[in-house]
Protein backbone atom coordinates (compact mmCIF):
# COMPACT_ATOMS: atom_id res chain seq x y z
CA UNK A 1 0.00 0.00 0.00
CA UNK A 2 1.40 3.45 -0.87
CA UNK A 3 2.05 5.93 1.94
CA UNK A 4 -1.25 8.45 1.87
CA UNK A 5 -1.50 11.61 0.53
CA UNK A 6 0.48 10.79 -3.34
CA UNK A 7 1.50 14.18 -4.20
CA UNK A 8 1.62 15.01 -8.28
CA UNK A 9 5.32 13.39 -8.32
CA UNK A 10 3.87 10.06 -7.28
CA UNK A 11 0.64 10.49 -9.37
CA UNK A 12 3.14 10.79 -11.89
CA UNK A 13 4.47 7.19 -11.24
CA UNK A 14 0.61 6.05 -11.40
CA UNK A 15 -0.97 7.63 -14.66
CA UNK A 16 0.60 9.01 -17.67
CA UNK A 17 -1.02 12.32 -18.16
CA UNK A 18 0.52 15.58 -17.44
CA UNK A 19 0.08 19.05 -17.12
CA UNK A 20 -1.38 20.89 -18.32
CA UNK A 21 -4.05 17.40 -18.68
CA UNK A 22 -3.20 16.36 -15.10
CA UNK A 23 -6.49 16.75 -13.57
CA UNK A 24 -5.92 15.20 -10.23
CA UNK A 25 -3.34 17.34 -7.74
CA UNK A 26 -3.63 14.87 -4.91
CA UNK A 27 -4.49 11.21 -3.93
CA UNK A 28 -5.68 11.03 -0.42
CA UNK A 29 -7.24 7.22 -0.62
CA UNK A 30 -6.00 4.49 -2.85
CA UNK A 31 -7.27 1.12 -2.89
CA UNK A 32 -8.27 -1.35 -5.27
CA UNK A 33 -11.88 -0.34 -3.59
CA UNK A 34 -12.17 2.99 -3.68
CA UNK A 35 -9.78 6.27 -4.74
CA UNK A 36 -10.53 9.58 -3.02
CA UNK A 37 -8.68 12.13 -5.03
CA UNK A 38 -8.64 15.98 -4.83
CA UNK A 39 -8.45 18.56 -7.52
CA UNK A 40 -7.76 22.48 -6.39
CA UNK A 41 -9.43 24.20 -9.21
CA UNK A 42 -7.35 27.75 -9.56
CA UNK A 43 -8.41 31.11 -11.23
CA UNK A 44 -5.43 30.30 -13.54
CA UNK A 45 -6.28 26.87 -15.33
CA UNK A 46 -5.69 27.51 -18.96
CA UNK A 47 -9.34 26.57 -19.64
CA UNK A 48 -11.08 29.56 -18.48
CA UNK A 49 -9.64 31.48 -20.53
CA UNK A 50 -11.53 30.45 -23.35
CA UNK A 51 -14.19 29.01 -21.03
CA UNK A 52 -15.71 31.30 -20.97
CA UNK A 53 -14.33 34.86 -21.00
CA UNK A 54 -16.61 36.40 -19.05
CA UNK A 55 -17.74 33.64 -17.30
CA UNK A 56 -15.18 30.84 -15.70
CA UNK A 57 -16.75 27.84 -15.64
CA UNK A 58 -14.61 24.25 -15.71
CA UNK A 59 -15.72 22.39 -19.21
CA UNK A 60 -17.31 18.80 -18.21
CA UNK A 61 -15.50 17.30 -20.88
CA UNK A 62 -12.68 18.23 -18.32
CA UNK A 63 -14.21 16.91 -15.35
CA UNK A 64 -15.16 13.71 -17.23
CA UNK A 65 -11.34 13.56 -17.53
CA UNK A 66 -10.30 14.37 -13.62
CA UNK A 67 -12.99 11.44 -13.29
CA UNK A 68 -11.36 9.27 -15.89
CA UNK A 69 -7.77 9.73 -14.47
CA UNK A 70 -9.18 8.75 -10.79
CA UNK A 71 -10.65 5.85 -12.08
CA UNK A 72 -7.26 4.66 -13.56
CA UNK A 73 -5.41 5.48 -10.33
CA UNK A 74 -7.88 3.29 -9.02
CA UNK A 75 -7.05 0.35 -11.78
CA UNK A 76 -3.60 0.67 -11.15
CA UNK A 77 -4.18 -0.20 -7.56
CA UNK A 78 -5.48 -3.85 -9.07
CA UNK A 79 -3.13 -3.65 -12.10
CA UNK A 80 -0.39 -1.89 -11.09
CA UNK A 81 1.26 -3.16 -14.66
CA UNK A 82 -1.07 -3.01 -17.67
CA UNK A 83 -0.71 -1.11 -20.98
CA UNK A 84 -2.27 2.06 -21.56
CA UNK A 85 -5.64 1.98 -21.31
CA UNK A 86 -8.05 3.93 -23.40
CA UNK A 87 -11.76 5.51 -22.83
CA UNK A 88 -14.08 3.48 -24.07
CA UNK A 89 -17.65 4.40 -23.34
CA UNK A 90 -18.91 7.53 -20.41
CA UNK A 91 -22.21 7.54 -19.39
CA UNK A 92 -22.38 10.85 -17.02
CA UNK A 93 -24.14 13.53 -15.70
CA UNK A 94 -23.42 17.10 -14.41
CA UNK A 95 -25.43 18.74 -11.42
CA UNK A 96 -23.43 21.83 -10.80
CA UNK A 97 -20.76 24.03 -12.17
CA UNK A 98 -17.51 23.80 -11.12
CA UNK A 99 -16.06 27.68 -10.89
CA UNK A 100 -12.30 28.73 -9.60
CA UNK A 101 -11.99 28.28 -6.14
CA UNK A 102 -13.80 24.99 -6.26
CA UNK A 103 -12.29 22.10 -3.85
CA UNK A 104 -12.66 18.92 -6.15
CA UNK A 105 -13.20 15.29 -4.30
CA UNK A 106 -13.09 12.89 -6.64
CA UNK A 107 -13.96 9.13 -5.81
CA UNK A 108 -13.74 6.18 -7.78
CA UNK A 109 -14.91 2.52 -7.24
CA UNK A 110 -15.15 -0.61 -9.47
CA UNK A 111 -17.97 -2.06 -10.54
CA UNK A 112 -15.84 -4.53 -12.32
CA UNK A 113 -12.11 -4.38 -12.69
CA UNK A 114 -10.64 -7.15 -14.92
CA UNK A 115 -7.02 -6.92 -16.64
CA UNK A 116 -7.16 -5.18 -19.62
CA UNK A 117 -10.28 -3.58 -19.30
CA UNK A 118 -12.21 -1.47 -16.29
CA UNK A 119 -16.04 -0.34 -15.49
CA UNK A 120 -15.79 2.36 -12.80
CA UNK A 121 -18.53 4.64 -11.22
CA UNK A 122 -17.37 7.55 -9.97
CA UNK A 123 -18.63 11.05 -8.74
CA UNK A 124 -17.36 14.69 -7.94
CA UNK A 125 -18.15 16.52 -4.82
CA UNK A 126 -17.77 20.52 -3.87
CA UNK A 127 -18.21 20.86 -0.31
CA UNK A 128 -19.95 17.86 0.38
CA UNK A 129 -22.49 18.18 -2.36
CA UNK A 130 -22.40 15.70 -5.99
CA UNK A 131 -21.28 18.21 -8.64
CA UNK A 132 -20.84 15.21 -11.38
CA UNK A 133 -20.81 11.79 -11.86
CA UNK A 134 -20.13 8.89 -14.13
CA UNK A 135 -19.53 5.49 -15.32
CA UNK A 136 -16.89 4.85 -17.18
CA UNK A 137 -15.03 1.98 -18.96
CA UNK A 138 -11.60 1.64 -20.26
CA UNK A 139 -9.70 -0.88 -21.92
CA UNK A 140 -6.00 -1.58 -23.46
CA UNK A 141 -5.46 -1.36 -27.21
CA UNK A 142 -4.91 -5.40 -27.28
CA UNK A 143 -8.69 -5.90 -25.33
CA UNK A 144 -10.23 -8.25 -28.23
CA UNK A 145 -13.52 -7.76 -29.33
CA UNK B 1 -38.13 -19.67 -12.85
CA UNK B 2 -36.19 -20.61 -15.37
CA UNK B 3 -38.41 -18.88 -17.76
CA UNK B 4 -38.30 -15.54 -15.97
CA UNK B 5 -34.17 -15.88 -15.52
CA UNK B 6 -34.34 -16.41 -19.69
CA UNK B 7 -36.42 -13.21 -20.05
CA UNK B 8 -34.31 -11.54 -17.33
CA UNK B 9 -31.21 -12.23 -18.83
CA UNK B 10 -32.63 -11.71 -22.59
CA UNK B 11 -33.73 -8.13 -21.21
CA UNK B 12 -30.26 -7.16 -19.92
CA UNK B 13 -28.46 -8.62 -22.46
CA UNK B 14 -30.82 -6.44 -25.71
CA UNK B 15 -30.74 -3.52 -23.64
CA UNK B 16 -26.41 -3.99 -23.42
CA UNK B 17 -26.45 -4.57 -27.37
CA UNK B 18 -28.96 -1.53 -27.70
CA UNK B 19 -31.16 -4.16 -29.47
CA UNK B 20 -35.12 -5.04 -29.53
CA UNK B 21 -35.00 -8.40 -27.09
CA UNK B 22 -37.37 -10.23 -30.10
CA UNK B 23 -34.34 -9.93 -32.02
CA UNK B 24 -32.22 -12.05 -30.39
CA UNK B 25 -32.18 -15.59 -30.83
CA UNK B 26 -30.91 -17.40 -27.59
CA UNK B 27 -28.27 -19.12 -29.39
CA UNK B 28 -27.41 -16.59 -31.67
CA UNK B 29 -23.41 -15.64 -31.23
CA UNK B 30 -23.41 -12.74 -29.46
CA UNK B 31 -20.26 -11.02 -31.43
CA UNK B 32 -20.11 -12.89 -34.40
CA UNK B 33 -24.24 -12.13 -35.15
CA UNK B 34 -25.19 -9.66 -32.59
CA UNK B 35 -22.21 -7.48 -33.24
CA UNK B 36 -21.06 -7.80 -28.97
CA UNK B 37 -17.46 -6.14 -28.36
CA UNK B 38 -15.91 -7.13 -25.91
CA UNK B 39 -16.41 -3.92 -23.20
CA UNK B 40 -20.11 -5.27 -24.01
CA UNK B 41 -19.51 -8.56 -22.35
CA UNK B 42 -18.22 -6.82 -19.53
CA UNK B 43 -21.10 -4.77 -18.93
CA UNK B 44 -23.33 -7.47 -19.05
CA UNK B 45 -21.22 -9.12 -16.83
CA UNK B 46 -21.20 -6.56 -14.49
CA UNK B 47 -24.94 -5.93 -15.13
CA UNK B 48 -25.43 -9.86 -13.94
CA UNK B 49 -22.92 -9.99 -10.79
CA UNK B 50 -25.29 -6.57 -9.78
CA UNK B 51 -28.66 -8.11 -10.46
CA UNK B 52 -28.08 -11.79 -9.10
CA UNK B 53 -25.19 -10.75 -6.54
CA UNK B 54 -22.99 -13.28 -7.58
CA UNK B 55 -19.62 -13.05 -8.82
CA UNK B 56 -18.58 -13.96 -12.17
CA UNK B 57 -14.86 -14.78 -13.20
CA UNK B 58 -13.03 -12.98 -15.00
CA UNK B 59 -12.55 -16.36 -17.23
CA UNK B 60 -15.93 -17.15 -17.67
CA UNK B 61 -15.92 -13.43 -20.15
CA UNK B 62 -15.13 -16.36 -23.16
CA UNK B 63 -17.59 -18.49 -22.75
CA UNK B 64 -20.35 -15.71 -22.71
CA UNK B 65 -20.49 -16.47 -26.32
CA UNK B 66 -24.56 -16.82 -26.45
CA UNK B 67 -27.77 -15.81 -24.09
CA UNK B 68 -28.09 -19.38 -23.58
CA UNK B 69 -24.43 -19.88 -22.32
CA UNK B 70 -25.16 -16.71 -20.33
CA UNK B 71 -28.45 -18.17 -19.25
CA UNK B 72 -26.23 -21.65 -18.02
CA UNK B 73 -23.55 -19.53 -16.28
CA UNK B 74 -25.79 -17.72 -13.77
CA UNK B 75 -27.43 -20.69 -13.01
CA UNK B 76 -24.43 -22.61 -12.20
CA UNK B 77 -23.09 -19.47 -10.01
CA UNK B 78 -26.18 -18.76 -8.22
CA UNK B 79 -26.24 -22.16 -7.02
CA UNK B 80 -22.75 -21.64 -6.05
CA UNK B 81 -23.64 -18.60 -4.05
Amino acid sequence: MNKMPLESEDIKKIIPQRVPFLMIDRVIEASPEKVVAIKNVSTNEPFFKGHFPDEPIMPGALMIEAMAQAGLVLYRQKFPNDKLLFLVSVKARFFEPVIPGDQLRIEAAPIKLLSKMGLVRTEILVSGKKVAEAEIAVASRDAKA
Amino acid sequence: MTHNLEQEILGIVSTILEKKPEEMPLDAHLVRDAGASSMMALEILAALEKKYKIVIPEENLKDMTTINNIISMVEAAKKKR
